[in-house]
C-alpha cells in the first residue's frame, strides 16, 4: 500500500479514534488527575520521579503500602515479625492474593521481583533503595549471582529478608515501587513488552488499560483486588505546565491537578478555597557551600552568610506560595525525631548581622576587600525571586553575589561535579532522618555536592547505622545533625509545599506530609 | 529531468547526512546526561545503565552504530520513555502532528488565497487596505501569543472549547487556527501582490476583450500566473507548518513530535531528538523537493533551462 495512504488512515483513525474515546471517558465514572508531567516508565523497578511514583501506587501493591493518610500499613503482606537483631524480617502475606489476570500471586513472585530489581541488567536506577537487604549491593554490581541476595520464600504466604545491617525503616523502604512484585510468569513470555497494555498484569486495585505518551494514562479497575476500588477509571494526564494546568482545571477538565502558577494563590484562596489543598512535603530545600575550595572552605565565612539570611522572608514575603520556612537539615514534619536546628536561630537580626560582619573580617573580608561569590541556582521565576531576595541579604554585610542560572539537569550535573561556590539544592522523600542526614556524610560520594568531610560526623552516623532501635539510632542521628550544622556545610532554607485543586466533589482526599492520595481510597460525594 | 531528479536526490540526501551528523555531536556536547533525575545513582548503577543503553562505547562507536541503525529505519529506544521505542513514539505522535499541521495548511491556504484574491483583485480600495491591515496583524502577533490568548478566551472564558490535550474533533480547531494565522497572512499578502501584478497584463485585456465572463478569467487567467510565487512558499511553508508546531504543541499539550522534541532536548533523550529531527528533517527536504519538481512542471521557462 501507498505510505501516504498508511499516513492518511493513521490520522482518520486518530480522529475516529479520538472521538470514541471522548466519548468513553465522559462517562462520570472517570476520575480525571493531572499529573505533572509524562511518566519514563510504568516498569516499577526502573522509574525514577514522583509522578510515576503516584500512577504506580494504583497499579501495584507491595508488602507495606500507604493507607488514605499516608500512613504505612500493610499492603500485600498481613503482618511481618522482627528479630531481635534487627537482620530478619519475616512476612505473611494475605491469603489469596491474585494478579489482575487472576493467577496466584506468591511469595516466591517477591522473590523474583528482588532479584530482577537488583540484576545489573535491569539497569534500575533506584536500585539502591534495596542496598539495606543482604549482598543487595554486591549483586547490583555484578560481584555475586541474583541467588545470594538476602530474600527466600519459605513457603507461599512466607517471606524471609535478610539485612547487611540493621534497618528499622525497612517497612518505609518497602513502600516505594522499587519493592513492587513484577508479573513473572508474564514477563518470561513477552519480555520487555510486558509494560505494555495489551500485556499489562499487576497487583493493584488498577491495571493499566491504555497509555499514549504526551496524552494520558488511562487505568481500570482491577476486579481480582483484594479490596476492590470505588471509582472504576482513572485517566492521568502529564500538564507539566503550570498556567495549562490551571486553565484544564478552570474549563473542568480534570478534576484534579498538581501544580498552578504561584501568583494565583490570593485569588484563589478568595475564589476557590474548597478546592485549594496545600501539603507540606516532606522536603528540604537549602544552600549548600562548596567546602573545599576558597572563600567557602572557611567555615566562619559559611556561618557569616547563613547568618543573615531569614527563611521566613523568603516565604512569606518573597514566595507566598505556601512553602514553610525550615531550620534544620532535616525537615520539620519529619515524625518522631527532633530536628536540630542552626545554631543563630536564638540570636536577633542586629546581633546576628553585627556577628556575620566580625566573622567576615576575621576572615579577611572587609569594604576594601569585599567578598565575592556566584551562587547557582535551577531556572524558574520562584527561584529567580528567592535568591535575588538572599543576595540583597548579603549585600547587606558587604558581600556582592553574581546569580547565575541554568536548567535542572546542568544544574545539577554542576553540583555534582563540584563545580560551584555556592548553590540552591534540594531533597525529598522519606520519612527518616538518615535519608536527610546521609547527604553528609564523605564517602556519600558526589551527590555530598559541597564535598563536606568531618570524621566526627562520619563516625556518629555510622554508630546511628547499627543500631536496630529506632529511637536510640535517632538519638545519635540528631547528634550528628547538631555538630554538623554548627559547621554550616549547607544552609536549610524551606520544605516545599505541593499545591493543589480539588474538586470538592471527590471525597476520601486526605494532606499528608508523603502527598500520596492512592485512588482506591477515593470516591464521589 | 531524471538527471536533473538524480542530482536533487543525491543533494538531498547529503543535507540530510549532515543534519544528524550536527545533531548528535550537538546533543551530546550538551551538559548533563539522559540518567541525571530527582533523585542520584550510585556509580555501579550508572554503570549498568551506561550499559544497557550502548553509552559505554567511544562516541566514534556510537556514531557509526547509530548511521547503522538508521539504515535499517530503526530509530533506537528511547532514553527517557524507556517503556517505548523512538519508532512508537514517532508513530503516535507524528499523526496527532501531521493532522494538526495539515488543518492549519488548508486553513491557510484556502483563507489565504480567498482573502489575497479579494483584496487583489479590487486593489487600493477600502476593502484592500483593511484587509491588508489584517494581515499585517496577523503576521506581527507571534503564536506564542496568539495560542494562550485563544485558551483563555474559547477555554477558559467561554468555555466553548477544550483548552489543550487530544480527545475529541473540538480538541482539533484551536491549535490549527493558531498555527495558521501567520502562514495565512502570508499567504493572503502574496497572494494579493502577484494578483494586482497579474492584472496589468497584457493577456487579460485580450481575454476580457473576447468576452470571457469575469470568473473564468479569474480561474484560467489570473490565479495560474499569480499563485506560482505561492507555490513556491508553500513549500517551506508546508514543512514549518507540519514541523513548526513545536510551540502550538506545548501550549495546547498536544501529543504530537514537537512536544517530543522540547522535552527530549531537557531530558537529554539522544535517540529521542535524533529521531524527531531526522523525521523532521526528512519531511522539510521533501516538501522542498517536491515544490521544486512542482515548479519545474508549472513553470515553462525553468523546464526550458534543465
Amino acid at each position: 500500500m501507498n505510505p501516504l495512504y498508511i499516513l492518511l488512515s493513521r490520522v482518520l483513525l486518530i480522529l475516529v479514534g479520538c472521538w470514541l474515546l471522548n466519548n468513553a471517558a465522559n462517562s462520570a465514572e472517570s476520575l480525571r488527575l493531572g499529573n505533572p508531567g509524562e511518566p519514563e516508565t510504568l516498569d516499577p523497578h526502573r522509574y525514577n520521579l514522583r509522578l510515576e511514583e503516584t500512577i504506580l501506587t494504583d497499579l501495584f501493591l507491595g508488602l507495606t503500602t500507604f493507607d488514605a493518610h499516608g500512613q504505612i500499613v500493610p499492603g500485600a503482606a498481613a503482618a511481618w515479625t522482627t528479630s531481635d537483631n534487627g537482620l530478619i524480617w519475616t512476612f505473611n502475606l494475605r491469603r489469596g492474593l491474585k494478579w489482575s489476570d487472576g493467577e496466584p500471586l506468591t511469595a516466591a513472585d517477591f522473590v523474583y521481583a528482588f532479584r530482577r530489581l537488583l540484576a545489573p541488567e535491569t539497569a534500575a536506577s533506584l536500585a539502591y533503595f534495596m542496598y539495606p537487604l543482604r549482598n543487595a549491593e554486591a549483586v547490583n554490581s555484578g560481584e555475586l549471582p541474583a541467588e545470594e541476595l538476602g530474600v527466600r520464600a519459605v513457603d507461599e504466604h512466607t517471606l524471609v529478608i535478610s539485612l547487611e545491617a540493621p534497618y528499622p525503616h525497612l517497612a518505609e523502604r518497602l513502600l516505594y515501587p522499587t519493592g513492587y512484585p513484577v508479573p513473572a510468569h508474564v514477563i518470561k513470555e513477552v519480555g520487555d513488552a510486558w509494560v505494555k497494555p495489551k500485556n499489562w498484569v499487576s497487583n493493584g486495585a488498577y491495571r493499566l488499560e491504555d497509555w499514549q505518551p504526551q496524552s494520558h494514562v488511562t487505568l481500570v479497575r482491577n476486579k481480582h483486588f483484594f479490596d476492590p476500588a470505588t471509582i472504576e477509571r482513572v485517566i492521568y494526564h502529564p500538564l507539566a505546565n503550570e498556567q495549562s494546568s490551571y486553565n484544564r482545571y478552570r474549563a473542568k477538565e480534570v478534576h484534579a491537578i498538581s501544580n498552578f502558577p504561584s501568583g494565583e494563590l490570593d485569588r484563589i484562596r478568595k475564589n476557590l478555597a474548597s478546592h485549594l489543598r496545600l501539603s507540606p512535603l516532606l522536603s528540604i530545600v537549602y544552600l549548600v557551600f562548596n567546602t573545599t575550595t576558597p572563600p567557602f572552605d572557611d567555615v566562619r565565612v559559611r556561618e557569616a552568610l547563613a547568618l543573615v539570611i531569614e527563611p521566613e522572608i523568603l516565604t512569606e514575603k518573597v514566595q507566598r506560595s505556601g512553602n514553610i520556612a525550615n531550620g534544620s537539615f532535616v525537615p520539620a514534619n519529619v515524625v518522631d525525631y527532633d530536628p536540630a536546628v542552626m545554631p543563630h536561630l536564638h540570636l536577633d537580626e542586629n546581633a546576628r548581622r553585627e556577628k556575620a560582619i566580625t566573622l567576615l573580617r576575621e576572615a579577611g573580608y572587609g569594604t576594601d576587600n569585599p567578598l565575592r561569590v556566584t551562587m547557582r541556582y535551577v531556572s524558574g521565576m520562584e527561584a529567580k525571586k528567592t535568591q535575588l531576595a538572599i543576595a540583597s541579604f548579603w549585600k547587606n554585610i558587604g558581600v556582592e553575589t553574581q546569580l547565575h542560572h541554568a536548567e535542572l539537569k546542568v544544574h545539577f550535573a554542576d553540583l555534582r561535579q563540584g563545580d560551584f561556590q555556592v548553590a540552591q539544592a534540594g531533597w525529598f522523600g522519606e520519612n527518616n532522618a538518615e535519608h536527610y542526614l546521609g547527604l553528609l556524610v564523605s564517602d556519600t560520594g558526589n551527590i555530598n555536592y559541597g564535598r563536606y568531610a568531618n570524621p566526627a560526623y562520619d563516625a556518629l552516623m555510622a554508630a546511628a547505622r547499627q543500631q536496630a532501635d529506632v529511637n536510640s539510632r535517632n538519638k545519635l542521628l540528631r547528634k550528628a545533625e547538631a555538630l554538623g550544622i554548627a559547621e554550616y556545610p549547607v544552609v536549610p532554607l524551606y520544605s516545599v509545599t505541593i499545591r493543589r485543586l480539588v474538586d470538592p466533589a471527590i471525597t476520601g482526599w486526605y494532606e499528608n506530609s508523603r502527598d500520596v492520595h492512592p485512588v482506591r481510597f477515593l470516591g464521589w460525594r | 529531468m531524471v538527471r536533473y531528479l538524480l542530482i536533487r536526490l543525491g543533494l538531498t540526501l547529503l543535507t540530510f547526512w549532515l543534519i544528524v551528523t550536527v545533531v548528535f555531536f550537538l546533543m551530546r556536547l550538551a551538559p548533563g546526561g539522559p540518567f541525571d533525575g530527582e533523585r542520584r545513582l550510585p556509580p555501579e548503577v550508572e554503570t549498568n545503565l551506561r550499559a544497557a543503553y550502548n553509552l559505554d562505547q567511544s562516541l566514534p562507536r556510537q556514531y557509526i552504530d547509530y548511521l547503522a541503525m538508521l539504515g535499517r529505519g530503526d530509530l533506537g529506544p528511547s532514553f527517557r520513555q524507556k517503556d517505548f521505542s523512538v519508532n512508537e513514539l514517532v508513530a503516535t505522535g507524528l499523526p496527532v502532528s501531521l493532522t494538526i499541521g495539515g488543518l492549519a495548511l488548508l486553513i491557510a491556504t484556502t483563507v489565504g488565497i480567498a482573502v489575497g484574491l479579494k483584496a487583489g483583485l479590487a486593489p487600493n480600495t477600502r476593502t484592500d487596505t483593511w484587509l491588508m491591515g489584517l494581515t499585517n496583524v496577523g503576521m506581527a502577533l507571534p503564536t506564542i501569543i496568539v495560542a494562550p490568548l485563544l485558551v483563555l478566551i474559547f477555554g477558559v472564558a467561554l468555555g466553548w472549547l477544550p483548552t489543550g490535550g487530544i480527545g475529541s474533533f473540538n480538541h482539533y480547531i484551536l491549535p490549527p487556527i493558531a498555527l495558521a494565522m501567520p502562514f495565512t497572512a502570508a499567504i493572503a499578502r502574496l497572494t494579493r501582490g502577484s494578483v494586482v501584478e497579474t492584472l496589468s497584463e497584457g493577456h487579460l485585456q485580450t481575454a476580457r476583450a473576447k468576452g470571457l465572463p469575469e470568473s473564468l478569467i479569474i480561474r484560467r487567467h489570473i490565479l495560474p500566473i499569480a499563485l506560482l510565487p505561492v507555490v513556491s512558499y508553500l513549500g517551506p511553508a508546508a514543512a514549518a507548518l507540519l514541523t513548526g508546531s513545536v510551540v502550538i504543541e506545548q501550549v495546547f499539550e498536544l501529543p504530537g513530535i514537537g512536544r517530543y522534541l522540547v522535552q527530549g532536548a531537557l531530558n537529554r533523550d539522544y535517540t529521542l531528538v535524533m529521531g524527531v529531527v531526522v523525521v523532521y528533517a526528512a519531511l522539510i527536504l521533501l516538501f522542498n523537493l517536491l515544490v521544486d519538481l512542482a515548479y519545474v512542471r508549472m513553470d515553462p521557462r525553468i523546464r526550458l533551462q534543465t
